[in-house]
């Protein structure tokens, strides 16, 4: 087991740059989950610490030890592929074997491995197919299994859930985390799924166009959001964002409602007197309830009943909000809704910047 | 329902079509392709095999006669089928294979990542694209004792040139060499697509798994391209079975008939001897020999299924 440092880590085509001088560390044992949109340099930032894309800049170190020119079979890595990249015309168990035989690794030591894990994983009753007589979530499995057999210094994940369907995910994703539980290596995962970072990681990287733009538990860049664009990739359904005009402690919006923030946040953003700036409120920090003094007020668009709660469209202004109520909610389209917020759980960002302008961090037990 | 007995009408008429037994509407539906089989190659093939049992010589000047099992007979007793069917086959055993090594070499060659893969994929079209008779005239001529190229560069080497056309075992040789140029560009663009449908993970998760080169190619690459290798034995040892350009072309069968193949000798019953009985004899032998090679492939394919 080792941790990982990745150093002004760059990767570039040409003139292209891919990825931007990444600096992270991953301790030993630690769950990371690589998170952002599509075409982010997710993936190419993963193949760099497994030494399947060269390093343009910058150094990768796992443990001690500097793995730039290092080729995949010495960096003592183990990947599972998005597209699981079983070998075809091999049995589930030889496949799971390969790595080990490889390494020449005594056959009688390989059968009780292989057998160990695949029992891990549920797969034992496996071992004579061939991939091509797998379900998909099956032959994630065995993707699986070929890299705990090994017995690595580091898991890598990429998009391993792509390929499943809803509900799977779900059951492999709690798997995968027991898995880590259980074994306790160091993992690097990659996702484009939000849901999967917040449930997985110890700590979650928002990669932005080969940018790192935050770093922190699932906790912090949910409740903590250091941009717009953090704000708005964490959590589902997205972090609303609306204008509106800062006087000394209160938010006019251009609807004519008006917020007023609690001292300490005022204080943060007194240099704003005056100013615009971006509103974020999540969906689920709405309260409904008999109207009060600083409300918003929106016409209700769609009603989307979720079954364990409610999202109610509102258009407030030139904006729509989302907001998330009781399942019991039946506001009728086009009815008129006030809705309260909390206001120590709403975020303000520079409208320049997109930053955040909280100074003062907000844990989950404080808000609560 | 009676309001619309047109609508009605059609619709029963539509479903007694689809009534047909299963059977029925398969055989229907391929009948096109039957007719056209029948056509193109159950016809020619039955109608040499029955030629094969008459006398039917045209210099003769005597009409067709049934003669049973006679040309069969002549031809088990004739030294020149014996000599020609040794070199066709020795053909196919060393130009089949070498075309497949080759071929390989060059497939896994032109799937190297280059910066430009046209010209590569491009010079490699070429060889297969060349009609077979002239790439016999071009070797013909790079064989030459005096003016050749391939003595030239030996003399270069220091070695003595070799009169290639004038002894058997060399101008077999030739033959052979000639044979494997021309028909690896055809194995090489089979097993360059087979190739290209090999996923790249494959490869990566190899290199995680700890296999160099080497392994990958014989764990990964070569049982991969199985298919694609087994059917391009099968056109290329039909093809092999059936030489005559190159020989031909570069010898006309000679010195004696060391290197005449049994595609040449069947040519020269059947037109210019006019001994259609006998050539058609001769042509069934050789419909047989390809038919047994198709099936020991196609069962060694399904064995390893
Ligand atoms: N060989 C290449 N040449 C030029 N650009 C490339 C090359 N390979 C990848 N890229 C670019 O690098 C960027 C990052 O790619 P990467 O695969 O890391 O994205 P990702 O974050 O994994 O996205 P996804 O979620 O879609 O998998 C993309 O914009 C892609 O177009
Ligand atoms: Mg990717």
């Amino acid at each position: 087991m080792a941790s990982v440092s990745f150093r002004n880590l760059e990767k570039a085509y040409g003139a292209l740059r891919i990825v931007k001088s990444i600096n992270l560390e991953i301790a030993d044992r630690e769950f990371v989950v690589l998170v952002g949109p599509s075409g982010c340099g997710k993936s190419t930032t993963l193949r760099m610490l497994a030494g399947l894309e060269s390093i343009s800049g910058g150094d990768v170190y796992i443990g001690d030890k500097l793995v730039n020119h290092l080729p995949p079979r010495e960096r003592d890595i183990a990947m599972v592929f998005q597209d699981y990249a079983l070998y075809p015309h091999k049995t589930v168990f030889e496949n799971m074997a390969f790595s080990l035989k490889v390494r020449g690794i005594p056959t009688a030591e390989i059968g009780p491995r292989v057998q160990d894990a695949a029992e891990m994983l549920g797969i034992a009753h496996l071992l004579d197919r061939k991939p091509g007589q797998l379900s998909g979530g099956q032959r994630q499995r065995v993707a699986m299994g070929r890299a705990i057999v090994r017995r690595p210094q580091i898991f890598l994940f990429d998009e391993p859930l792509s390929n499943l369907d809803a509900k799977l995910r779900g059951q492999v994703r709690a798997e995968i985390k027991k898995l880590h539980q259980a074994i306790g290596t160091t993992i690097l995962y990659v996702t484009h799924d939000q849901v999967e970072a917040m449930t997985l990681a110890d700590r979650i990287v928002i990669l932005r166009s080969g940018d790192i733009e935050q770093v922190g538990t699932p906790d912090e860049v949910y409740n903590n959001p250091n941009s717009v664009f953090v704000g708005g990739f964490v959590g589902a359904p997205a972090m609303n964002f609306i204008k509106a005009k800062l006087e000394r402690d209160t938010l006019h919006f251009e609807t004519g409602d008006h917020l007023i923030l609690p001292s300490a946040q005022a204080q943060d953003v007194e240099s704003y007197h005056g100013r615009e700036m971006i509103v974020g409120i999540r969906p689920e920090h709405f309260s409904v309830g008999p109207a009060a003094a600083d409300a918003l007020n929106g016409r209700v668009q769609v009603v989307e009943p979720l079954g364990s709660d409610t999202l109610v469209h509102l258009s407030f202004g030139s904006s729509v909000l989302v907001v998330r109520m009781a399942p019991d909610a039946h506001p009728a389209v086009g009815e008129t809704l006030s809705i309260g917020v909390q206001p120590c759980r709403v975020h303000l960002f520079d409208p320049t910047t997109e930053r955040s302008l909280r100074r003062t961090p907000l844990s989950a037990a404080k808000a609560a | 329902m009676t309001a619309q007995p047109n609508r009605e009408g059609s619709k029963s008429s539509f479903t007694r079509f689809l009534d047909l037994s299963e059977t029925k509407l398969a055989a229907l539906l391929l009948a096109p392709a039957a007719i056209l089989l029948v056509l193109i190659v159950v016809y020619p093939v039955g109608r040499l095999i029955w030629t094969s049992f008459f006398n039917l010589s045209l210099t003769s000047g005597m009409p067709a006669s049934f003669a049973g099992f006679e040309n069969y007979g002549l031809l088990l007793k004739d030294p020149i089928f014996w000599q020609t069917t040794k070199n066709t086959l020795l053909i196919t055993v060393v130009t089949v294979p070498g075309a497949l090594l080759l071929g390989i070499a060059l497939a896994l060659m032109a799937n190297l990542p280059f910066e430009r893969k046209w010209p590569v994929r491009l010079s490699l079209l070429i060889p297969w694209a060349l009609p077979l008779s002239f790439a016999g005239l071009i070797f013909a001529w790079f064989f030459h004792s005096e003016y050749g190229v391939v003595n030239d560069v030996l003399r270069r080497f220091g070695l003595k040139g070799i009169i290639w056309f004038n002894s058997e075992e060399w101008a077999m040789t030739a033959i052979c060499l000639t044979i494997i140029w021309k028909t690896s560009s055809f194995m090489a663009l089979i097993i360059l697509a087979g190739l290209q449908t090999i996923p790249r993970s494959l490869y990566e998760a190899a290199d995680v798994d700890g296999a160099g080169r080497v392994r990958q190619f014989f764990e990964i690459t070569l049982p991969l391209l199985k298919p694609s290798i087994i059917i391009a034995l099968i056109f290329r040892t039909i093809t092999a079975l059936q030489t005559f350009d190159i020989p031909y072309t570069m010898t006309r069968g000679g010195p004696g008939s060391s290197t005449a193949t049994l595609a040449m000798y069947i040519h020269q019953n059947t037109v210019d001897f006019l001994d259609l009985g006998y050539g058609s004899a001769l042509a069934v032998v050789m419909f047989l020999l390809s038919m047994a090679v198709t099936m020991v492939y196609l069962r060694f394919i399904r064995s390893t299924r």
